[in-house]
C-alpha cells in the first residue's frame, strides 16, 4: 500500500520549505526536502561591486547567520588581496561568532525545538507553563545578542567589521559590561544543561553519518583557520580552502531551491553535531563534563543530538567568550587602524563554522578591485541531502507506522538541523572561466 | 484594549526584521501578553491560517508568485497592513539590479531545472497591494518598531522618522566622513532613526534604510565626482538596497 507523509509548510524554522515522504508498505520509495523560498540572485548582484561593498551585501543571504556570511566574505576578499589580519583582529571576529553562535542556538534550542520535547506549538505557548526556561533562553539569546551588538555594531547585518579590520573597537567599559553578563551566562548554561537532561529521549534514527567541520589551530575556533576535515567511519581526510568543489558535489534536484550537496556520491552533515565529532578531543572540562551530562556519544550516527550539541556549544562558546573578555581586559586593546587594501586580480576562498555548520565563499576580483565571480556554500544547502537521508532511515527505523507520529518525527528531525532554508537557497553561480 | 489579533509573516528575504522582533528579549513576555498573536510560522506550529486579523506585520520582497499569493491573502484578512524592513518596504538587495536578465540568470544557476521555478523581479509590498505603515531598515530598530506597533493599536499615529542619518549624525558631532575622509558616504540621502550607526563607528553610511524624502541627489553626487568616485559605482551604491533605483536609474540613463 502506498502512503504519503506531506509537511506542507515547516513551522519554527527560519525560512519556507516542506518534506514529502512515499511510503511504499514501509519502505521508502521518494524523499524530499523541499525549499521553495524565493530566488534573490546575489550572484547577480554582487558581480561588478566594488571590493569594499561586498560583505553588506553578501550579509543579507540571511539574518541569524549576518556574521559568519558578513566575516567570511571579509576573509575571503582579504585572502584575494593577499593581507592577513592581525591577531586581534583574529580573536574579536571570532568573539563576533561566539556572540552569533549563542544567539543563534538559544534561539533555536529555546524557541523552535524544545516546545516540541514538551508538546508546545511554541516558546509563547511555553511560556504559560515554564516561565523560568523561556526567561533563561531569552537571557542567553539576549548575551549573544550583546557580544555582537558591542562587537560588531549590529546584532543583525554587524555594520563595524570591515576589510583590515574594524571600525571602532570596543571600549574599555563596553567590555568589563561584556565580562559581567557572560559570567551570568556561566551560571545560565549549567541551568540549561540541567534543564536539557529532563527532556524525554529521541531516538528517532541511527545511521552511520559522515560529517564536515573546519578545524581551527586552536581548539574549536569558528573564524580562525582553513581546513576542511571530512570525518565517516572510514576515518578523516584534509582538504585545502581552494578544493573545497572536490568536497562537494551539487545536485540540481527539480522540487526544490537548493541544490543537493555530496561528498564521494554520499550525503554528509554539517553544524554543531559535526563540529563535536571532528573537534571532541579538544574540549574544556566544562565541556566534557555537559557532554557526559547529556548523554551526548561523538560521534553521534542520531541526527536529534545536534539538539544536544548545540547546548554542549553554548557551553563552549560562554567559556570561550569570557576567557577572550578578560584577556582583552587584562591586555588592553590595540588601537589598530584598519589594514588598507589594495586591491589586485586574484582570487580568494574562506572556510568558516557559521552555527549551522560549514560556511565557504570564494570570489575572484579584477585589478580594479571588482568582482568578476562569486560563490557562496551555505550550512544548510550541504546539509539538505543529509536531511533526506536521515528522513528516510527515521520513517524506516520507526516502529510506530501511524502518519501523524511519523509526520512528528519527521519535524522533529528537521528541525534538529536547524535549517536556515534563506541561506539555503543557492544564491550563487558556479564559478566560470574569466 | 481586548488583545488584537496578529499575524507576521515573512516573504522573501534574510527573516532579520522577524529576527528584531524576537530579539525583544526583555519585552517579549510582555508583547506575548498584550498581543494575540494567531499566524507567526518562523515561531509557532500553531497557526491559524484563515483568521481575521486587526494587524498583519509583513517582512520581505516579493520575488514570487507564491509571494505575491500569500501577500493577496495577507492584506483580505487583515484591517491594517505593516510592511517591516528594507525589502518589504523599497524591495531591498534583490531589487537592485532590476535590468539582469532573470530567466537567464536561473538557468544559468540551475540549469534546465530552472526553467520551472516560480521567479519574479523583486517588488515591495506596496506595488502589489495598499500598505498602511512602512517601517523601513535592514534590519528595522527596535525602538521603532515597538513604538510604532504600540501607537497604531492605541488608535494614535506612529511617528516616523523623516531626516537623514546625516542629520542624525551632525547631532552627535560625529567627524563627516563624506569632507573629512572622502568616503561615498551615503548619510546625506538616507532615511534617519538609526541614530547614524555607522557613521558613529566610522563607516559611511550604506544606506540600509532606504532613501530620505527630498535628498539632494545632485548635489551628493556632484560631491561625490568630485572626491574621485566614479558615476558608475555611485550609480551602483545607490541602488544596492534598491531604495534609489528609480534614481539611480536616471544617473545611468545621463551616462548613456
Amino acid at each position: 500500500m502506498k502512503r504519503k507523509i506531506v509537511v506542507d509548510h515547516l513551522c519554527r524554522v527560519e525560512g519556507h520549505g516542506g518534506i514529502t515522504v512515499e511510503l511504499d508498505g514501509d519502505v521508502v520509495s521518494d524523499v524530499q526536502f523541499q525549499v521553495f523560498e524565493g530566488l534573490r540572485l546575489v550572484e547577480g548582484l554582487v558581480r561588478g561591486r566594488r571590493y569594499e561593498d561586498v560583505s553588506q551585501i553578501v550579509s543579507r543571504i540571511c539574518a541569524i547567520c549576518s556574521v559568519a556570511h558578513a566575516l567570511t566574505s571579509l576573509k575571503a576578499t582579504e585572502e584575494a588581496s593577499g593581507i592577513e589580519s592581525s591577531p586581534q583582529t583574529v580573536r574579536l571576529r571570532d568573539l563576533m561568532y561566539r556572540g552569533e553562535n549563542i544567539e543563534s542556538h538559544a534561539l533555536h534550542l529555546f524557541f523552535l525545538a524544545i516546545p516540541d520535547y514538551l508538546d508546545y506549538a511554541g516558546a509563547a505557548e511555553m511560556a504559560a507553563d515554564h516561565r523560568e526556561a523561556v526567561a533563561l533562553g531569552l537571557r542567553l539569546k539576549q548575551l549573544g545578542n550583546a557580544i555582537q551588538e558591542t562587537i560588531g555594531g549590529r546584532a543583525v547585518h554587524p555594520v563595524n567589521a570591515i576589510l583590515g579590520g574594524f571600525g571602532k573597537l570596543p571600549s574599555f567599559d563596553q567590555l568589563i559590561s561584556l565580562q559581567r553578563r557572560l559570567r551570568q551566562g556561566m551560571v545560565d548554561c549549567e541551568a540549561a544543561v540541567d534543564l536539557f537532561t529532563t527532556l524525554p529521549s529521541t531516538e528517532y534514527c541511527q545511521i552511520d553519518t559522515t560529517y564536515a567541520a573546519k578545524r581551527s589551530p586552536d581548539p574549536y575556533g569558528y573564524y580562525p583557520g582553513d581546513e576542511i576535515v571530512v570525518r565517516s567511519n572510514e576515518g578523516s581526510e584534509v582538504y585545502d580552502p581552494g578544493d573545497y568543489r572536490a568536497v562537494i558535489r551539487e545536485e540540481t534536484v527539480p522540487y526544490s531551491h537548493a541544490k543537493l550537496s555530496l561528498h564521494k556520491d554520499k550525503p554528509f552533515m554539517v553544524g554543531a553535531l559535526a563540529r563535536l565529532a571532528i573537534d571532541h578531543d579538544r574540549l574544556s572540562s566544562r565541556a566534557r563534563h555537559a557532554v557526559r551530562m547529556l548523554g551526548l556519544p561523538l560521534p553521534s550516527g542520531n541526527p536529534m543530538d545536534n539538539n544536544k550539541a548545540q547546548m554542549v556549544e553554548l557551553v563552549i562558546d560562554v567559556e570561550h567568550a569570557l576567557l577572550t573578555v578578560e584577556q582583552l581586559i587584562d591586555e588592553g586593546l590595540q588601537q589598530e587602524k584598519p589594514i588598507a587594501i589594495h586591491p589586485r586580480a586574484d582570487t580568494g576562498t574562506a572556510v568558516t563554522e557559521a552555527p549551522r555548520g560549514l560556511l565557504i565563499h570564494s570570489y575572484t576580483y579584477d585589478s580594479d578591485g571588482r568582482v568578476v565571480a562569486a560563490d557562496v556554500v551555505t550550512p544548510t544547502a550541504m546539509n539538505a541531502a543529509s536531511m533526506e537521508n536521515h528522513f528516510r532511515h527515521a520513517v524506516e527505523q520507526s516502529v510506530e507506522k501511524d502518519l501523524p507520529e511519523l509526520k512528528r518525527k519527521l519535524e522533529m528531525i528537521a528541525r534538529a538541523y536547524d535549517p536556515c532554508i534563506s541561506c539555503s537557497v543557492h544564491l550563487v553561480r558556479k564559478r566560470h572561466a574569466i | 484594549m481586548s488583545r488584537p489579533n496578529v499575524g507576521i509573516f515573512g516573504l522573501t528575504g534574510c527573516a532579520g526584521d522577524q529576527l528584531v522582533i524576537l530579539n525583544c528579549e526583555d519585552r517579549f513576555l510582555h508583547i506575548i501578553a498584550a498581543l494575540n498573536i494567531r499566524d507567526f510560522a518562523m515561531a509557532s506550529s500553531d497557526n491559524d491560517s484563515a483568521c481575521d486579523l486587526d494587524l498583519a506585520i509583513v517582512e520581505g520582497a516579493v520575488l514570487s508568485r507564491r509571494d505575491e499569493e500569500q501577500l493577496e491573502r495577507i492584506r483580505a484578512r487583515s484591517r491594517i497592513l505593516v510592511a517591516i524592513g528594507t525589502c518589504a518596504v523599497w524591495g531591498g538587495i534583490a531589487a537592485m539590479d532590476g535590468d539582469t536578465d532573470r530567466s537567464q540568470l536561473v538557468r544559468d544557476i540551475y540549469g534546465e531545472c530552472g526553467e520551472q521555478f516560480d521567479t519574479t523581479p523583486a517588488r515591495a509590498l506596496h506595488e502589489i497591494v495598499g500598505v498602511d505603515l512602512n517601517i523601513s531598515g535592514c534590519p528595522i530598530e527596535e525602538e521603532e518598531f515597538l513604538s510604532g506597533i504600540s501607537n497604531l493599536l492605541n488608535g494614535d499615529l506612529p511617528i516616523a522618522p523623516t531626516t537623514p542619518v546625516c542629520a542624525e549624525c551632525k547631532m552627535r558631532e560625529y567627524n563627516c566622513l563624506l569632507t573629512e575622509r572622502v568616503d561615498m558616504c551615503l548619510g546625506p540621502l538616507t532615511l534617519g532613526g538609526c541614530n547614524a550607526r555607522c557613521p558613529g563607528l566610522s563607516i559611511g553610511c550604506v544606506g540600509c534604510r532606504g532613501p530620505v524624502d527630498d535628498a539632494n541627489l545632485e548635489s551628493v553626487t556632484a560631491l561625490f565626482m568630485e572626491n574621485g568616485f566614479g558615476r558608475e559605482d555611485i550609480a551602483r551604491k545607490l541602488r544596492t538596497f534598491a531604495g534609489l533605483r528609480v534614481v539611480a536609474h536616471t544617473l545611468s540613463e545621463d551616462e548613456s
